[in-house]
């Protein structure tokens, strides 16, 4: 079995405003891990620990089988790093940085990274200056993708795209899991893009891992449901309720361990049960954290 | 081959069910032929920009419907039965009649009721 | 050196070729010009200064400073390089620019002397600890902005190695195996040249090394 392409455990990092505390993430190989969060809430600083850029200052942190960040030389040359915020170098063509990566990595893929810069509507003669957002964004991604990366650790890659660029851009993770040794781990604030391809998703809030779940039973597992309660009864008692809003005799609930067995407790004055897409799960499980944390 | 199954992610229905259903569609309607070989799970991934793990369910559960046989390590094909395009149509009626009886009964209605509407609705298709 | 060593520094140059461009042709025309008589001179000589210490202080903030600033930082910090790497790598490849422009000058300026009757050959000594006490003097800014966390810091440091060319000037000039022999027909190349010339490279040498062990022991270069 081979080995996991990313594991952090008992991860602590101390800044003077924030703490990232006993953080614990697994990336198994051939998986997409969707990582999201409220702004502020750690998902760069968990990145930037993964590519060993940030020491920790507690746990443990392995990349491909490699203890960052002492080893993150040599790991970085199978992880491919892509943030928002990155900056090409000035003064210099894409062209030129294509050459640049594809003298660096011997993995650089000349026919693939064409067939990018077409797709991504670039051109090699484009100054680093000259690029908007989404063409920066895109062209940090050509000269990641095009070196075929076993690991790719993404921050937000989607945000500031339009959805053209971010339909070309997913297509493009998505075709890097045809190879199963190959996976991905990327945070998001675009809840419609993390549900769908996402296999694993790893909700993170005020720097701690609020729950970290297969994407399939966490849109299993929660439910909205609606009661109508007739004049006079009581609410049935339910296990598991995240949070509930009485409004009358109308009553909405919230539960996050669903099951056949819950709607048999459930009673005859349910009205609906309704699937939570992933930004409601999101803002519900955030809130109840919060509330339990007492913040 | 599978350029035309959509996955809508404003559909109420998870997405593991309608890949689920689209590919019945193409089974019932004969498209996808008894022994034909389905796209490898990662393919389709790709190809549709789903996760892996939401096609690898669809999988499994066409697989326990007997709609589609995987062999390990050669792929998934769909299900070399005899009458399997039949089948699944007529499961698509039993589907809607079961809604329309739930719902029938939630309404109060007798069977009676529900079977005289049925029959006055089978009349009407011709009319349309 | 490993690849991503050698082409970080091709990068340095690549990046600051219009600088360094720039910095050459001044070094040059600046000697062309003190060639010229009397005025020319003085001209000449205070371009030349100026070009040379104007190279150091932009390549310093503008290499690194900027490259923090602006997030090309993270893009670096990507590949497949440690914190060390990247320092070495910084250091050698501003020094490379810097020296480029920096020897066509001093070499330009000692060919002024030697060829020019009219400027006595014997201040070629003191044009050579001039020339490397600035490339010292580079050094220790590059040092200094490695460290520096802000520009702030980086003004500074700026500024004081600055003030410390005149001040050389100011200490160097006056020294009895200097001042007797500077306008002399004859280079003399005496003990306290060599004294002096020790010193800047003494200095040259550690504040060029410095970076390479400190900044590896720092938790979050980025």
């Amino acid at each position: 079995m081979e080995a996991k392409h990313i594991e952090m455990h008992g991860v602590r990092k101390t800044y003077r405003f924030f703490t990232l505390d006993d953080l614990s993430l697994e990336l198994a190989p051939g998986e997409v891990m969707g990582f999201v969060g409220p702004n502020g809430a750690g998902k760069s600083t968990t990145l930037r620990l993964a590519m060993g850029l940030v020491t920790p200052d507690a746990g443990e942190i392995r990349v491909l089988g490699q203890p960052m960040p002492a080893a993150s030389a040599s790991a970085k040359r199978e992880v491919g790093y892509v943030s928002a915020e990155m900056l090409l170098l000035p003064n210099a063509t894409l062209g030129w940085h294509m050459d640049f990566v594809k003298a660096i990595y011997p993995s650089w893929d000349d026919a693939y990274a064409m067939t990018l810069v077409k797709r991504f509507n670039l051109r090699r003669e484009q100054n680093a200056r000259s690029l908007s957002l989404g063409e920066r964004i895109k062209a940090v991604l050509l000269l990641t993708l095009a070196r075929r990366p076993r690991l790719l650790i993404l921050d937000e890659p989607t945000t500031g795209l339009d959805p053209v660029a971010r339909h070309e851009v997913i297509s493009e993770f998505m075709d890097v899991l045809q190879d199963d040794s190959r996976s991905v781990l990327f945070s998001s604030h675009n809840t419609v893009d993390v549900e769908r391809i996402s296999d694993r998703i790893t909700f993170i809030d005020r720097g701690r891992v609020v729950e970290s779940s297969n994407k399939e039973d966490f849109l299993d597992r929660w439910r909205r449901i609606q009661l109508q309660l007739p004049e006079g009864a009581a609410l049935p008692a339910l296990p598991n309720i995240v949070s509930r809003n009485v409004d009358g005799r109308f009553v909405t609930l919230v539960t996050d361990r669903f099951s056949e067995g819950f709607a048999a407790l459930l009673g005859p004055n349910v009205r609906e049960v309704q699937r939570m897409n992933l930004e409601e799960i999101f803002v519900a499980n955030v809130m109840r954290h919060r509330e339990v944390r007492g913040s | 081959m599978y350029s035309g199954i959509n996955i809508s992610q404003t559909d109420a229905r998870p997405m593991y069910l309608q890949i689920m259903e689209q590919i019945r569609a193409r089974v019932a309607a004969g498209d996808w032929e008894p022994g034909k070989e389905l796209p490898s799970i990662r393919a389709l991934a790709a190809a549709l920009n789903v996760s892996v793990i939401t096609i690898k369910r669809a999988y499994l559960d066409l697989e326990s419907e007997g709609v589609i046989v995987t062999r390990h390590g050669k792929g998934s094909f769909v299900a070399n039965v005899n009458g399997l395009a039949g089948e699944l149509q007529e499961a698509r009626v039993d589907e809607h009649l079961d809604q329309a009886a739930q719902l029938g009964r939630q309404l109060g209605l007798t069977e009676e009721d529900l079977a005289a509407r049925l029959r006055r609705a089978y009349r009407n298709v011709d009319k349309k | 050196m490993n690849i991503v060593t050698r082409k970080l520094i091709a990068k340095e140059l690549h990046v600051n070729r219009l600088l360094v461009g720039g910095g050459v042709m001044s070094g040059v025309a600046s000697v062309v010009l003190a060639a010229l008589g009397q005025l020319g001179f003085s001209i000449g000589s205070l371009i030349w200064l100026s070009t040379i210490i104007a190279m150091g202080v932009i390549l310093a903030l503008y290499g690194i400073m900027n490259e923090r600033k602006e997030h090309s930082l993270e893009f670096i910090m990507s590949l497949p390089l440690s914190v060390s790497d990247y320092v070495r790598a910084k250091m050698l490849g501003l020094a490379l620019c810097f020296f480029i422009a920096w020897s066509i000058s001093v070499a330009g300026a000692l060919v002024l002397v030697f060829a020019k009757d009219s400027v006595p050959d014997g201040i070629a000594p003191y044009v050579v600890l001039l020339g490397v006490f600035m490339l010292a003097n580079f050094c220790v800014v590059l040092c200094g902005t490695m460290f520096a966390r802000n520009e702030g810091t980086t003004t500074l440091i700026v500024i004081v190695t600055n003030m410390g060319v005149t001040i050389f000037m100011f200490i160097v000039a006056p020294m009895k195996g200097i001042h007797d022999f500077m306008w002399g027909p004859v280079p003399v190349w005496n003990s306290a040249f060599w004294a002096v010339l020790g010193c800047e490279l003494a200095v040259m040498v550690i504040a060029f090394c410095l970076p390479i062990f400190l900044v590896a022991r720092r938790r979050d270069f980025l």
